[in-house]
């Protein structure tokens, strides 16, 4: 009996156990994957959100325009599983999986959550492609080894990785390109793989 | 005289069926949950009821599978109008991580009208809450409407 009336007693004096929901708001814990955000103007356009998406719940749709291509990013949350793939293998952090959970609509359409972007003409790029080669001032060496224009490097390691001899050592962190001169076989693959035209032979 | 009490108290007091048209179990446990001591929507009204002939809301969870289709659309047939339809989780929206599945069939708006979707996988107890609100709601307007 005594027992009993023991937790009668502690059960009166301590707080209710239930949550005051609908009356009192409750955040989501940290961590919790909701709603989709999507930043539009990080988005580079690769693609890897739509392929890693076991749902099938990011579409994309472009549109041809006269200043360029109008891509537009949806994400259907009425078909995500909300893993949080797309966010983990986004490289430009551009989708973020933040922590409101209500997601509650009385149409399709209010489930729906996306982004546009213009991606433009490659005209401008055309024109600084042409403006680019006036503006290199490094000149090739006479004895044929390659020279890197540190303005148009990025250090992306790609001719390094590409080197045959491995003559290249390019640090991306510390923003180095150095060149084995006794090692080079002066084959070109690194002029020919640079993605910025920056080596130059 | 007692039609308006009637009224008013059947308004304050839906009664939900559960069906579960081939559900992984996350949202069925997260609906279970709801009457927990820790949410207990029973103090907002909200009752299981046994038999879909008593309910008022219909809460469905899972992609329509093949084997289910014909229980379900029998099941729904049998909740008395005015009702309202809610889907609990993605996967009877869109079939979610299902979809093309030879045996599944749904997603369930294909058979009948979705009123209110509850979004997640699985939805938080407290986003259900928010899904029941508003299923009161329409239940509320179509019982005004009739």
């Amino acid at each position: 009996m005594l027992p009993f009336i023991k937790e009668a007693v502690t059960g009166l004096f301590s707080k209710p156990s239930t949550e005051a929901y609908p009356f009192k708001p409750v955040e989501a814990p940290a961590g919790y994957r909701g709603r989709i955000v999507f930043h539009a103007d990080q988005c580079i356009s690769c693609g890897m959100c739509e392929r890693v998406c076991a749902g099938g719940a990011i579409t994309t749709h472009s549109e041809e325009t006269e200043e360029g291509t109008l891509v537009t990013r949806r994400f259907f949350l009425g078909s995500c599983t909300f893993c949080g793939h797309c966010a983990a293998f986004c490289v430009k952090h551009a989708i973020e999986l933040s922590q409101d959970y209500h997601m509650v609509a009385r149409t399709e359409e209010e489930l729906v959550v996306s982004g546009s972007y213009l991606k433009k003409k490659p005209a401008k790029k055309a024109e600084a492609a042409c403006a680019a080669p006036e503006e290199s001032t490094v000149k090739p060496r006479e004895d044929g080894l390659p020279v890197n224009d540190t303005s148009k490097c990025v250090y992306c390691t790609l001719c390094a990785k590409k080197c045959p001899a491995g003559a290249l050592t390019v640090d991306r962190k510390a923003k180095t390109w150095v060149l084995d001169e006794d090692k080079c076989i002066a084959c070109g693959t690194c002029h020919d793989v640079c993605p910025k035209k920056a080596i130059i032979m | 005289m007692f039609k308006k009490l009637i009224d008013n108290s059947a308004a304050r007091s839906p009664w939900l069926f559960h069906i579960n048209a081939g559900s992984c179990n996350g949202c069925d446990i997260e609906l279970v949950a709801l009457l927990t001591p820790r949410y207990d929507v029973e103090r907002l009204g909200f009752k299981l009821a046994g038999t879909p002939r008593h309910a008022d809301i219909v809460v469905v969870t899972g992609p329509v599978t093949a084997q289910s289709k014909d229980r379900v659309l029998r099941t729904i047939a049998q909740v008395p109008d005015p009702k309202v339809i809610v889907t609990l989780g993605s996967c009877p929206r869109s079939c979610n991580v299902f979809r093309g599945s030879y045996s599944v069939v749904g997603p369930l708006d294909k058979y009948v009208p979705i009123d209110v979707s509850i979004a997640g996988c699985t939805p938080k107890p407290e986003a259900i809450i928010d899904g029941l609100a508003l299923a009161t709601q329409i239940l509320k307007e179509k019982r005004g409407a009739k």
